[in-house]
């Protein structure tokens, strides 16, 4: 076959337009007008998808696709309706959900029995849930009608609605939950097929309760635990999203005119102590230790500029119970903490070891700025930076003096403080061991039981008071959380604050445009 | 036959020894992976549960009966389930070795390609340009390390040439050009290191093999240059390349773990790597109990490679 230039040059100006004709057919055939196919490069492949575990945030971000619980988080963080459309208490203790019109995948509808039967799992005896202490602390579950939840406490407790609107709270479809699948959901994507350990694809869910929702035909999640690969993979094309974006490199992305950057100071770093014995016992030393630490150098170290210094609790700023002088309370102060010390018998220093992981960059930067600022204190610090498996153990086991960690509250309601500093709570590698601050497991327990927000301000001022002063953790460094993604990614935004790692449940509004 | 019952005595032996010090290595090795699950992203799970969990794993038994009940296992050819979400580790192991396996064949073969032939051309203009220039490419190939070499390829030409994607892994029978795209990479940076150690044995094997009498026999003979290469250089140089080649494979097996950790290439290192990041005990021994398998398996060949080359062997 011949072909004139003319001819070619036709053929070759069409071939565009044939492109365009074909992703209109494309986005036409897509079912209900859903149009464009979203991949993910995901930090981390889900170690664990059953419902009700918390497996991490990577797995949230895959199980808040393919689920939905009764309540969730908007852009702006706040709560919101999912399979409960609106929900309100009912006297002290009482708590009512009233239920969507809703369906499972399987087409199954979801209701109030539903609804009882998963938290009926979660409180279980021999559950691994999450949230199973909590639900302790539910006195009865009465499903009056087939669209209404009532939860009656054992207490007042004002945090319940923020309960159901973490990942870890999903409800699925009862009896589809086996420990070699997928429990069926009812999110706004549904499940196509997976590989273990490599990628997660899912396709929109027809019967999804938000008209017109998801706006994307399929998602599919490739895990890329290598930072600057999953950076590569982004300016490359490979995929459209990425989470976790490695602070080195998010200046270069913000350069880039075909990338978005979207961050948040979200998470953050902060020691904790072994007060059983040993100088971190005393207060006045914990506490020197917090007025000797330069935060910005971490924030530069560990973060490559991208955080702020957390000179107090890390209550974000911007929130009711933010308070901009307690916020500044362990201000750096290189003459207070060398009376603290002297106060407390130590004017010449001591030896000690602080515990972190050399498995993650900004734990280990983070342990070495520490290292260097405590020397003005005359306080000689080795370091002891296992894999983080190794440091995990240590630090439930209480075997170190102290330690550095990062973490991010569950919600932005401050009794999330409690996971940090109630010490009353079970020991954990996220507290300090065997430290005890006087008043302070009562007044977080008040604080959780008061429905009054200026009575709660109240409380929790007094909380920041305390601990400010006892130091049973030390706040180091925000750290800026970030997702970078396509120009053309519209409708998916990083929930501020500590919220970010709900950030998945808003792809449900996303497109390609 | 009895040399051949002998040795696979001692293979299935050895196999065994592996396979206990694995188990007994990772189980003293701090953290656990109940413990670990449910500390994802900074939880602080309460201890009840994580001995619940720990009590369903099977975790709770003395370690002793842990490993009878593993061994015992074993020898049915049941490598267990993964702690971390109950996938069968064999399935797992059957999906990723291939592609192990594929990623080093296809470094081997480049690197034979490139390393045999360049290194006999090197030998035979010894100390001329060509054989100076490949020689300090060698050298070069073999100090930089494979992490450098892939993020460099990554950087020139996934990102900013745009010729292939940054990584990752597209089944073959899906898409096989695609497929064959993805593993250049890989493959390409393995053999940068692996063709320079070709290179460097070829090179001294052919120039000593060279210097031998029965090859000045051969030319004093009249033979023609490349036969004398071929039947007479080569056929004896090529036996220390086979062996470098064989020991190299079988490091590799365990050891592309930074090559697929950097092109995302889901073989079975990366499998073995998040086994022990998350104390995955079933799977961290069923993975080094392949790879040991498949050692032990690798030498056996080699063995019977070097009777096919060497006469000597196969009749003494």
């Amino acid at each position: 076959m011949r072909m004139s230039r003319r001819g070619f040059l036709v053929a070759g100006a069409s071939l565009p337009l044939v492109g365009m004709a074909g992703k209109v057919m494309a986005q036409a055939a897509g079912a209900g007008g859903r149009a464009g196919n979203l991949t993910i490069g995901l930090s981390t492949y889900p170690p664990n998808l059953q419902p009700w575990v918390n497996a991490g945030a990577a797995t949230g971000s895959v199980t808040s696709l393919i689920h939905r619980g009764l309540l969730s988080y908007s852009a702006e963080g706040q709560l919101q309706g999912e399979l409960a459309e609106s929900w309100e208490r009912d006297g002290d203790t009482g708590w009512v959900f009233h239920l969507r019109d809703a369906k499972f995948h399987n087409g199954a509808p979801v209701t109030a029995e539903d609804v009882k039967w998963n938290l009926d799992q979660i409180a279980g005896e021999k559950s691994t849930a999450y949230m199973r202490n909590q639900f302790q602390g539910v006195e009865k579950i009465e499903t009056p009608d087939a669209r209404t939840v009532r939860l009656i406490m054992k207490q007042p407790t004002v945090t319940v609605p923020d309960w159901f609107a973490t990942y870890y709270m999903p409800i699925v479809a009862p009896g589809t939950v086996s420990r070699d699948s997928i429990a069926v959901g009812a999110g706004p994507f549904k499940l196509k097929s997976l590989e273990r350990g490599v990628s997660i694809d899912l396709e929109a869910f027809d019967g999804f309760y938000k008209p017109g929702m998801p706006k994307l035909a399929t998602v599919r999640i490739v895990a890329y635990p290598d930072e600057n690969l999953r950076v590569a993979a982004l300016q490359s094309g490979d995929v459209d999203l990425i989470d976790y974006v490695p602070w080195a490199a998010m200046g270069q992305i913000e350069q880039d005119k075909n990338l978005k950057l979207d961050t948040t100071l979200g998470p953050f770093m902060y020691l904790t102590f072994n007060g059983r014995s040993g100088p971190f016992s005393d207060a006045r030393v914990r506490r020197a230790v917090a007025l000797a630490v330069n935060r910005n150098d971490i924030v530069q170290s560990a973060f490559f500029g991208r955080g702020g210094a957390l000179e107090g609790l890390p209550l974000p700023e911007g929130t009711p119970y933010y308070d901009e002088a307690r916020s500044r309370g362990w201000r750096r102060d290189l003459d207070a903490a060398k009376a603290l010390l002297a106060e407390a018998g130590m004017a010449g220093g001591f030896s000690c070891t602080l515990l972190s992981t050399a498995q993650y960059g900004m734990h280990k930067n983070t342990a070495e700025v520490v290292q260097q600022n405590l020397a003005d204190l005359g306080i000689q610090v080795a370091l002891n930076m296992p894999d983080w498996a190794t440091r995990v153990a240590v630090g439930n086991r209480g075997q170190y003096e102290f330690s550095v960690n990062g973490t991010a509250m569950e919600s932005a309601d401050p009794d999330s403080l409690s996971a940090l500093i109630d010490d009353a709570a079970a020991p954990s590698y996220i507290r300090s061991t065997g430290i005890t601050v006087p008043g302070l497991s009562a007044l977080l327990q008040r604080g959780r039981a008061e429905f009054d927000q200026e009575k709660r301000r109240a409380i929790y001022a007094q909380v920041e008071d305390l601990v400010l002063e006892q130091a049973p953790i030390v706040g180091l460094a925000w750290r800026s959380q970030g997702f970078a993604m396509k120009a053309n990614l519209q409708g998916f935004t990083n929930i501020p604050g500590p919220l970010s790692f709900y950030s998945a449940t808003t792809l449900e509004n996303a497109f390609l445009a | 036959m009895e040399w051949f019952a002998k040795r696979l005595g001692i293979s299935v032996l050895l196999v065994w020894i592996v396979a206990s010090i694995v188990f007994l290595a990772i189980h003293l090795v701090p953290g656990d992976p109940a413990e670990l699950l449910l500390s994802q992203g900074g939880a602080a799970p309460d201890p009840a549960i994580v001995e619940d969990l720990r009590d369903q794993l099977g975790l709770n038994r003395p370690v002793l009966e842990q490993y009878l009940h593993s061994m015992a296992n074993l020898l049915r050819g049941d490598l267990g389930n993964s702690l971390m979400d109950g996938a069968p580790i064999a399935g797992e192991i059957a999906t990723r070795l291939p592609r192990t396996l594929e990623l080093i064949g296809a470094a081997a073969l480049i690197s034979v390609l490139i390393g045999v032939s360049t290194g006999t051309l090197a030998a035979v203009a010894a100390g001329g340009p060509f054989d100076r220039v490949a020689s300090a490419l060698a050298g070069l190939g073999l100090s930089v390390p494979v992490f450098v070499i892939g993020t460099l390829a990554i950087l020139g030409f996934a990102q900013t040439l745009r010729w292939v994607p940054a990584g990752g892994f597209v089944a073959f029978s899906q898409d096989p050009v695609q497929h064959l795209i993805m593993l250049a990479m890989p493959a390409g940076t393995i053999a940068v290191g692996l063709s320079s150690t070709l290179f460097r044995v070829t090179r001294s094997a052919v120039l000593e093999v060279t210097m031998r009498d029965h090859v000045r026999t051969a030319r004093s003979k009249g033979l023609s240059f490349r036969r004398i290469l071929t039947r007479h250089i080569l056929r004896n140089a090529l036996i220390p390349v086979v062996t470098v080649l064989a020991l190299n494979l079988g490091t590799l097996l365990g050891g592309t773990v930074l090559v697929e950790y950097v092109f995302n290439w889901p073989g079975l290192s990366g499998l073995l790597v998040d086994a022990v990041n998350a104390r995955d005990y079933p799977a961290v021994v069923g993975v080094v109990l392949v790879i040991s398998i498949l050692f032990v398996t690798l030498n056996f060949v080699v063995d019977m490679l070097y009777a096919v080359l060497d006469p000597r062997v196969r009749h003494g």
